[in-house]
């Protein structure tokens, strides 16, 4: 006997419920699958159906310094920003679960405005705000801290969450066994965060590398982050070498899905 | 005094251990609060050419602002696009939620990747495929016409109705994700025992789940409507003139025209109404909580 949602039998009802669900889970996921199958045709055209299957667009791709440039720079932010991030985001989490005392909610509260502001005022806030302390564009200062502090809270929530259920006489027994605080850092709650903390950081490497606007608005003359060369170059061309691109940055978050199932389960996310 | 009192050893430990915040809190405070104080102070500045600002200080942007009737339109049309993003991520993520919370399907982990994984895609790209998707000769105006229901391209894009599309897709994921958070808290039994007190399986779902979920759907649909409004890739890249939003307009202003002063001026006017239509609508939603059973 098939049953639905609650555990009572099937009815019509559900059988419509399960196809107008279906439907939104194809509508979801439909314009990813599209790119990646377009940037796969043989043919000239973003259309289908496909004239056959090929890696030529790829090959225009690497062969284009513009890009190839683009993708190390993205990595670079992307990579910076996640080793910032899983510092002092998770040093502030530790903080903010044992030692805060009073002014433990509002200082929680502050760690995630980044989330709550939208990333195009924060852009804009960091734009003015460089330019007025002489720093500007230069050296690629503001787009990095820019994306440090759009991603910082991911780190942040992850490893709170991963400390929410940590029992602190754990720690406590550490120290009374003689271990330094270093030693019962690594041997103590360095393991219990783990989980949260390869989380955050695989949330900060995607998203880094994903955002725009922050790196529209901070980015030094010259210098393209992926999306922003893909964002120009639809400006002029609308051809499956945009395809390849989109799909590589496809092809990014679907290792990191699949390292965090693999790791740590997609359930212990934290938003 | 405060009539707390903190041990020697806590208090000892909170001034020990304060290093642990300091780069956080040097972090929030230098690069968002205080850059959050400049978009204030620039939208005082005075104009001036050649170089982004002027010296002086003057209130003049946010008077022309609101009185430029263009300026009008786009912030009438941005509000329009998130009112109406809101109700359809609502419409459609509210079963994807209630879906995912009950479901003991053996896909529902494949269906959790779904959900998540455009999250997670780059917004550009995400808008880059419904740019084929909708375009002139895109896959829906080539499809409808090769079934001969149409005879010439449909207008899908440079329009509202395209970044309504497309940022319904792109912000779905807000939606459900805080909507499905709340519908797991709430125990299927409860909607059982109704049922097996004789109420009908929509009634059951609108006495006891949807009044229970209200939480939830008040943090998915103030999520969406902030991003909807403040989007700027799918409008800039396939709203045109048609589909400009007060984002677009900011932009426009700070880069291409290098009118800091009154792009700030924009970008606080935008801050201001989302504020403002974010505290009626959660106050609107507190009195229909009241009055519900």
């Amino acid at each position: 006997m098939s049953r639905g949602a609650l555990g009572i039998r099937k009815t019509g009802w559900d059988w419509v419920f399960t196809a107008i669900v279906t439907l939104i889970y194809a509508y979801l996921m439909f314009p990813i699958v599209l790119v990646v199958i377009l940037s796969l045709n043989s043919g000239e055209f973003l259309a289908l159906p496909l004239r056959g299957l090929s890696l030529r667009w790829f090959g225009v791709l690497f062969a284009d310094q513009r890009f190839t440039a683009a993708i190390l720079y993205s990595l670079r932010i992307a990579v910076i920003s996640t080793f910032v991030n899983a510092v002092i985001g998770t040093l502030a989490a530790i903080y903010i679960a044992q030692h805060a005392g009073r002014l433990r909610e509002q200082l929680r509260l502050l760690m995630i405005t980044p989330l709550l502001l939208p990333e195009i005022l924060t852009a804009i806030a960091l734009l003015f705000y460089f330019y007025q302390i002489g720093i500007g564009d230069r050296y690629s200062v503001a787009i990095q801290v820019g994306h440090v502090v759009v991603t910082f809270p991911y780190v942040l929530l992850n490893v709170s969450a991963a400390l929410f259920n940590f029992d602190r006489s754990q720690k406590e027994a550490a120290r009374s066994l003689g271990a330094g605080p270093w030693m019962t850092f690594r041997r103590v709650t360095l393991p219990a965060i783990k989980p949260g903390l390869i989380t955050g950081c695989m949330f900060v490497l995607v998203i880094s590398f994903d955002i725009f606007n922050v790196s529209l608005l901070l980015k030094s003359v010259g210098r393209n982050t992926l999306p922003l060369e893909l964002f120009d170059y639809l400006r002029f061309n609308f051809d499956p070498t945009a395809a390849a691109i989109a799909s590589l940055s496809i092809a990014l978050t679907f290792i990191v899905i699949f390292l965090i199932d693999r790791t740590v389960g997609l359930r212990s996310l934290r938003f | 005094m405060k009539g707390r009192v903190l041990s020697f050893s806590q208090s000892a430990s909170i001034n020990r251990s304060i290093w642990m915040i300091a780069p956080a809190l040097f972090l929030l405070i230098v690069f968002l609060l205080l850059p959050y104080v400049s978009i204030v102070i620039m939208s005082v500045r005075e104009p001036a050419a050649g170089v982004p600002y002027g010296t002086g200080f003057t209130f003049a942007h946010y008077w022309h602002a609101l009185s430029d009737s263009y300026v009008l339109l786009i912030i009438g049309r941005t509000l329009m696009i998130g009112v109406i993003v809101t109700m359809t991520t609502l419409l459609l993520g509210y079963p994807v939620a209630y879906h995912l919370a009950y479901s003991r399907s053996r896909w529902a982990g494949l269906l959790y990747v779904f959900v998540l994984s455009p999250l997670l895609v780059g917004v550009v790209v995400r808008t880059f495929s419904w740019l084929i998707i909708l375009s002139r000769n895109g896959l829906v105006n080539q499809s409808l016409i090769a079934l001969g229901l149409t005879g010439s391209p449909l207008p899908l894009v440079n329009n509202t109705l395209g970044v309504v599309i497309a940022l319904t897709h792109v912000l779905l994921p807000f939606l459900i994700l805080p909507l499905l958070g709340n519908l797991q808290a709430i125990s299927p039994d409860l909607s059982l025992a109704a049922r097996s007190l004789g109420a009908s399986r929509a009634r059951a779902f609108f006495r006891v789940t949807l009044p229970l979920s209200i939480p939830g759907i008040q943090a998915g649909t103030v999520l969406v409507f902030v991003l909807a409004i403040s989007a700027y890739v799918t409008p800039a890249m396939l709203g045109g003139a048609g589909g400009r939003t007060m984002s677009v307009l900011i932009v426009q202003y700070l880069i291409e025209s290098f009118r800091w002063p009154a792009g700030a001026a924009l970008a606080l006017i935008l801050a201001a109404i989302g504020i403002i239509a974010v505290a009626l609508y959660v106050n609107f939603l507190a009195r229909v909580a009241r009055r519900l059973p």
